[in-house]
């Protein structure tokens, strides 16, 4: 069990394991802090800015970005003051002048009391650098597909040599954690498609169900999957079968049919 | 491809961690810019994946994906430079070279770059031609100078 932090966001008592971070106290304890940037699976990497608080008692006052701020003890936070709802929306404001037809982003404009922008400069691509797409490509996924290229405003995410990447395996994670849709995934007939605002990432042929046909994932994703997945000794992977077909347990295939029935020793 | 050349900058390098800019230093040293080829070859060698290889030859301005000129050209555009009149002489490389900032010639002798300060203000404006730095640049020299370069450059090619 580790240490536990003692702190104080918006006048309430809050206890947090050493080591995490002011973002992750104040939702554990209920308190709403916006953010894009952020999620609970990645590494933050403190891009997006919305989620700023500010903070007094253990660190010098001032505002902080809370998913990348570790809890201190006697932190006291603050998490809606009018000077944070002020540089949130000049945030918003900035978002917004690069995809300011971002559904999520009016959204959470809207409800920031943000009307229009007055940075807009004529693009419109919906991507907020935040580099989710990057961080669960790498960290999680492992197959390094995205990256990063340029600085400054030139700045984007695209695949090596801006070409469809032979890397990406199609397993949409990307698409999954894209806070904006900038990224994006789509499956018609047998082919698969991962596109953004300007560029197609990767095309993939779908393999059918082994029960009901329907085409449904890609080659190198089913490989991964084969390659990843726990096997429990004495059991062959099944041929590959599609979430809807799982679900059926009557129309599962007899090594699948098998596991449910197995006696599994808790390790 | 130049396998050896490249193989012989990797075997300098046996601990790629924190020696990859390094060794594309070496690579665009060899060739004058970083080819495709020898990058993914290097990401199979080293076990860096090339979105991140191709990630850094992005970032940095020294590094380059296009072949680049024999000689390359710097004009200086900082403060000083510009206010001695960088422009007129950035105006006459191009109009002479025939290429915008951030090209080469077709015949691969020049290229032609902006950079901001390269500390000589005192030499205003200033131009630097491969490892030479030229001071106090006219527009009149421009044609003359590049002249000399042209010809010392063809013998070797």
């Amino acid at each position: 069990m580790r240490d536990l932090i003692h702190l104080t966001i918006n006048g309430k008592d809050v206890e947090a394991p050493a080591g995490t971070t002011v973002l992750e106290a104040a939702s554990s304890a209920g308190i709403f802090i916006p953010t894009l940037c952020y999620h609970e699976a990645l590494e933050p990497e403190g891009s997006c800015r919305l989620c700023i608080v500010e903070v007094s008692g253990a660190l010098r006052p001032g505002i902080r970005v809370s998913c990348i701020q570790e809890v201190k003890e006697g932190l006291v936070v603050e998490t809606e003051t009018e000077r944070l709802q002020k540089n949130r929306r000049l945030i918003l404001e900035l978002l917004l002048g690069r995809s300011p037809y971002c559904k999520e982003l009016l959204d959470l404009a809207a409800r920031c009391g943000v009307v229009t922008s007055r940075f807009l400069t004529g693009e419109n691509d919906d991507c907020i650098r935040c580099g989710k797409c990057v961080r669960v490509c790498r960290d999680k996924i492992g197959a390094y597909a995205l990256c990063w290229v340029n600085r400054g405003n030139q700045r984007k995410i695209t695949t090596d040599f801006e070409r469809l990447s032979e890397y990406c395996i199609g397993c949409g994670s990307c698409a999954q954690v894209c806070p904006t849709g900038a990224i994006r995934m789509e499956d018609r007939g047998n082919e698969r498609k991962i596109f953004t605002w300007g560029q197609v990432i990767a095309r993939f042929t779908l393999e059918p169900c082994a029960q009901c046909g329907r085409p449904f994932a890609p080659k190198k994703y089913l490989e991964r999957i084969r390659e990843k997945a726990y096997k429990p000794k004495g059991l062959e992977l099944v041929d590959a079968v599609c979430p809807e077909c799982i679900k059926k347990k009557e129309t599962m295939p007899p090594a699948v049919t098998d596991l449910s029935r197995m006696q599994f020793k808790v390790w | 491809m130049d396998v050896a050349a490249v193989d012989s900058i990797l075997t300098k390098y046996p601990e790629t961690k924190g020696n990859l800019i390094s060794i594309l230093h070496e690579v665009q040293n060899r060739f004058r810019y970083l080819p495709e080829e020898e990058l993914r070859y290097i990401s199979k060698k080293t076990g860096v994946p090339i979105t991140q290889i191709y990630s850094i030859a992005n970032f940095y301005n020294r590094f380059t994906l296009e072949p680049r000129g024999k000689n390359r050209v710097c004009v200086c555009l900082g403060t000083a430079c510009h206010v001695k009149g960088a422009e007129r002489i950035m105006n006459e490389m191009e109009r002479v070279l025939g290429i915008n900032t951030g090209e080469s010639t077709d015949d691969l002798s020049f290229s032609l770059e902006e950079v901001r300060c390269i500390g000589a203000c005192s030499l205003a404006p200033a131009v630097v031609i491969n490892e030479d730095t030229h001071s106090k640049v006219t527009p009149k020299q421009i044609g003359q100078l590049l002249k000399k370069y042209q010809q010392t450059s063809s013998p070797k090619a």
